[in-house]
């Protein structure tokens, strides 16, 4: 597993707590099978620290959940019954209920975003971080540039690509300086 | 602001109350095509429950909805609690899971200090409803429910929950939310 983990200092680290509230703490990407296949951390402080043994299980977890809380809609949709939907035509398909998107706690804020091929992005943010959809957005593209276009790169396998590592590591040390 | 349902969980993880504010659903499963999709996110709930199914399959769908709503339940409770520690692994053994937020509803949390859930489900606009748990706990759980000398100490299978102040006071409570 990747947990090469860049520790800075510890009195800095506690100086960027008290200066700054909005922070990035940590990315997590889990693969459509609910196997963790990268983990970083870019703030010491922010969460727990936690054994990879235990992300797995909790990445294993959240595949679950996030599946069950798609399911938990309590909106009737049109085309709940599937009779209905293939007589009545395709063009009225209803969008598919979507799982968790936003998780709060006091503690951090988890935004997840689920690409169309099902892999998960996990940001974990301060709670009062605002625009996490366009850092999302902007992790997503690095991943789509330095690991889908990384030839060495198995799909579903843990993410081992320097540039990605790199870049990655660069942008968000940008939004957690400002 | 609407909020669709409503359920208190006790330490032993058995859903001992559940309410929901959705029209039961009107679509009779049988007959699909006669139901165009008139749908959903109706803003304002009706002010009286919809009619009653028609009396011939009552007692089907009754049993058939109780059995729903009951596996329902069980999913809820295992989504928050599975989130619960989650939370807890990441954010420290005082950090507490306040809501999560899919595109179709949103999912408050409020747990006591002797373990009692209180979930809430609203439409994904509401802002946090935990203060509002909280009151729902002070003012109707512990005055209607707590403070009712005929009430078990123990609510095995929604004992002494379902009393009618209980009711009233969640009933009218809520509906002055939305």
């Amino acid at each position: 597993m990747c947990v090469s983990l860049i520790q800075p200092p510890i009195h800095q680290s506690h100086r960027h707590t008290k200066r700054l509230s909005r922070t990035v703490f940590a990315l997590i990407i889990i693969n459509k099978a609910g196997g963790l296949i990268y983990n970083r951390t870019f703030h010491e402080g922010g969460l727990n620290k936690i054994s990879t043994n235990e992300l797995l299980v909790l990445a294993g977890t959240f595949h679950g959940v996030h599946a069950i809380t798609a399911r938990l809609n309590p909106i009737p949709t049109p085309g709940a019954n599937r009779n209905s939907a293939s007589s009545a035509g395709t063009m009225m398909r209803p969008e598919p209920p979507s799982g968790l998107e936003v998780l709060e706690s006091e503690n951090f804020r988890l935004q997840c975003f689920t690409t169309l091929t099902g892999i998960k992005f996990l940001l974990f943010t301060d709670t009062t971080q605002t625009n996490v959809d366009l850092t999302m957005r902007r992790v997503y593209e690095m991943y789509t540039d330095y690991v889908m276009k990384n030839p060495f790169y198995q799909l579903e396998m843990p993410v081992r690509c320097d540039m990605f590592d790199r870049k990655l590591l660069s942008y968000i040390r940008e939004i957690n300086n400002r | 602001m609407v909020v669709y349902s409503f359920y208190i969980f006790d330490r032993h993880t058995e859903c001992i109350y559940s309410k929901s504010w959705l029209p039961p659903p009107s679509v009779s499963s049988h007959d699909p095509l006669t139901n165009p999709p008139t749908h959903p996110q109706h803003q304002q709930p009706p002010p009286h429950q919809p009619q009653q199914p028609p009396q011939s399959t009552t007692t089907t769908t009754l049993t058939l909805t109780q059995k729903q709503s009951s596996d329902n339940a069980k999913l809820l409770f295992g989504t928050v609690f599975s989130l619960r520690n989650m939370v807890r692994k990441l954010g420290g053994p005082d950090d507490a899971f306040i809501s999560y937020r899919t595109a179709q509803y949103k999912l408050h949390y409020y747990e006591t200090a002797s373990s009692l859930r209180f979930v809430m489900l609203t439409d994904v606009s509401t802002l946090s409803m935990r203060n509002v748990l909280h009151q729902i706990y002070i003012n109707l759980w512990v005055e209607y429910v707590v403070k009712n000398p005929l009430s078990p100490v123990e609510h095995k299978g929604g004992e002494g929950v379902r009393n009618e102040l209980f009711e009233l006071g969640l009933d009218q409570f809520v509906r002055g939310l939305m």
